[in-house]
């Protein structure tokens, strides 16, 4: 089931995750590994345990036990902060804005720029809030807005670039395009593809398999907090996934397609 | 073409919270004006000196409490803090500390109580309310066992220094050996009050601290995982608080010259009213010094003027509350739109 073709060491390992709350099992021994510029899709059907192992890996959440390797350290990962120095950067379903605060705010919230006397810096936090945002969608022009009265796409946007822009090796993406529309939808997709060239690991959360097959090198099926396969994506078709993540097993007569074709 | 120049027409005009404080300035004018056309008293330089001085310490409650509402939280010690903070000092005074520094420990007392109304609703995950109701039980009961429920009295002059005490005061002697006021000089609370506003202002919009504290006000969750220390920045922001309210202590003991165990019971709601009416948001992340400093006078010219006007504590009480409703009623009409 697992692959060997990476050659390189991988950015990300965790081994043998578990988290109990109280006697709720939510992830169950998962182990997962992500290289450098691979998409990995964490598939599974709402509480199968995928965001929680996510959380887990982006510092929000504590382990009951288990560890998480990072290029080859074992690290622990208590809070946001500490996953953030690894460059560990989090796309969250809910985006994490503070709505009353405007783009700029938000980009650099936690990580404000400041002057030499320690004063907030909101000249040049708002020129490189305007480049960031330019980079991903060029008619971003209302930053003064507190985001509340900002679009769904671009309040994804500005979640977006606060991940990118702190030169992020590892992206956790829990559903990026759920709130979107085509066109920026096709925007993530290309975006994707362009920090991937750059080396950068994914873990792709997603409930649309279309997405899914089209970027994703590797798919990783949770169900019932359990890891039920980690396949690469050639080996796989649309309805050995959606068998997976419903029953967590694979069809009965399945052997890896990539091989046949 | 013709779209952009509405949109930048739009531009100019004053939103959101702009408008609110705008609303308000112009509300504490009109009732400046109303109060100068039925009392000819009110408009006096000395009328104006008791106003600065009476809204002083609401002023300084209400800059600790715009911070502590911008959380998304509540202060309901601060009446009390005020209390114990004089008697500490004053007992202070009473065991032979000089003033100064008596003072100084008034204000780490009110600190060292906000600090104790942060741990406490961070750490025992207890809610703001409950726990500052606590704490305003808590406090008034010290203060109240530690003098026997007893006014302090007999602290000195130099005590009064701060509460009476006025810059560029000009006095003459007469001839007939009464002295005579030119001007009665800028009270030393009203000087304190607009540094405290100042600081507080400028901590809250140009610092990293008051972005974090807007931050947890307006999205908790999203103010933890973006990295801020959202239980650092609560602590601080009762600990700054329960400071100001050691100050406005300070202040309102010196002014009487005796301290009074029993003084500041209810100010909690004068000081949330002011920051309410400034357009702050019990929901959090909307909130400004200067919107609450409005506030603050519009609750204190009301007061004064009312009273000048010869109206009752109890109709004062009752026009001050339709105030608060009504303020937070155009908040929300605001919001809604």
């Amino acid at each position: 089931m697992l692959d060997t073709t990476h050659t390189g060491a991988p950015l990300v390992q965790m081994r043998d995750i578990r988290k109990q709350f109280g006697g709720v099992h939510a992830v169950q021994g998962v182990s997962v590994d992500l290289f450098p510029g691979e998409v990995v899709g964490v598939l599974g059907h709402n509480g199968a345990g995928k965001s929680c192992l996510m959380r887990m890996l982006s510092g929000a959440m504590s382990l009951t036990s288990g560890d998480i390797v990072v290029n080859g350290t074992k690290v622990e990962l208590k809070t946001p902060q500490d996953a953030r120095k690894y460059g560990i950067e989090t796309i969250y379903q809910t985006l994490a804005l503070a709505d009353h605060l405007d783009a700029a705010a938000n980009l650099f919230l936690g990580r404000e720029l400041k002057t030499r006397f320690g004063n907030l810096d909101e000249t040049r936090m708002h020129s490189e809030a305007r480049d960031a945002l330019a980079q991903l969608n060029p008619n971003f022009k209302n930053l003064k807005d507190p985001v509340a009265s900002l679009s769904g796409g671009q309040r994804q946007v500005i979640a977006i670039a606060r991940a990118i822009y702190f030169q992020a090796k590892v992206l956790i993406m829990d559903e990026p395009t759920a709130a979107l529309g085509p066109s920026e939808t096709a925007m993530v997709a290309d975006l994707t593809v362009k920090l991937k060239q750059e080396g950068i690991g994914i873990f792709l959360i997603s409930h649309d398999l279309h997405d899914v097959f089209d970027l994703c090198d590797r798919v990783m099926v949770m169900n019932k907090g359990c890891n039920v396969g980690t396949f690469k994506i050639e080996d796989v078709n649309k309805d050995d996934i959606l068998s997976l993540i419903i029953k967590g097993t694979l069809p009965d007569d399945w052997e890896p397609r990539g091989q046949n074709t | 073409m013709p779209d952009t120049t509405k949109k930048q027409k739009l531009r100019f005009l004053p939103t959101g919270s702009a408008l609110h404080r705008l609303s308000a300035l112009l509300t504490l004018l009109l009732l400046i004006g109303v109060f100068a056309f039925t009392s000819p008293a009110f408009l006096s330089v000395n009328n104006g000196l008791t106003v600065l001085l009476q809204t002083s310490v609401i002023g300084l409650l209400a800059i600790g409490m715009t911070m502590v509402i911008i959380t998304g939280g509540i202060d309901l010690s601060v009446g009390s803090v005020l209390a114990l903070s004089g008697v500490i000092a004053g007992l202070l005074i009473k065991a032979g500390l000089p003033v100064a520094p008596a003072m100084v420990m008034g204000v780490v007392t009110g600190g060292v109580c906000g600090l104790m109304n942060g741990l406490i609703i961070t750490k025992m995950r207890i809610t703001p309310f409950v726990a500052t109701l606590g704490m305003m039980m808590i406090a008034r009961g010290i203060a109240l066992q530690l003098t026997g429920a007893a006014p302090i009295s007999r602290l000195g002059e130099a005590f009064g220094w701060l509460g009476n005490g006025a810059l560029f005061r000009l006095v003459e002697m007469q001839d007939n050996g009464f002295p005579r006021v030119i001007f009665p000089g800028i009270p030393y609370p009203a000087i304190l009050l607009v540094i405290m506003a100042i600081l507080g202002a400028y901590l809250l919009q140009r610092r990293q601290i008051g972005r974090h504290i807007f931050s947890v006000g307006s999205n908790e969750e999203a103010a933890r995982l973006s990295g801020v220390n959202v239980d650092r920045t609560n602590i601080w922001a009762y600990t700054a608080s329960g400071a100001l309210a050691g100050l406005a202590g300070m202040v309102l003991m010196s002014r009487l010259v005796t301290v009074q165990p029993n003084e500041g019971v209810m100010y909690e709601l004068d000081a949330i009213a002011a920051s309410v009416i400034g357009g702050a948001s019990l929901m959090g992340g909307v909130g400004s010094i200067s919107g609450s400093m409005i506030g603050a006078f519009i609750i204190g010219v009301l007061r004064n003027g009312l009273n000048m006007a010869g109206t009752s504590a109890f109709i004062q009480q009752i026009i001050i509350g339709i105030v608060v409703i009504g303020a937070v009623y155009i908040d929300q009409i605001r919001n809604r739109k």
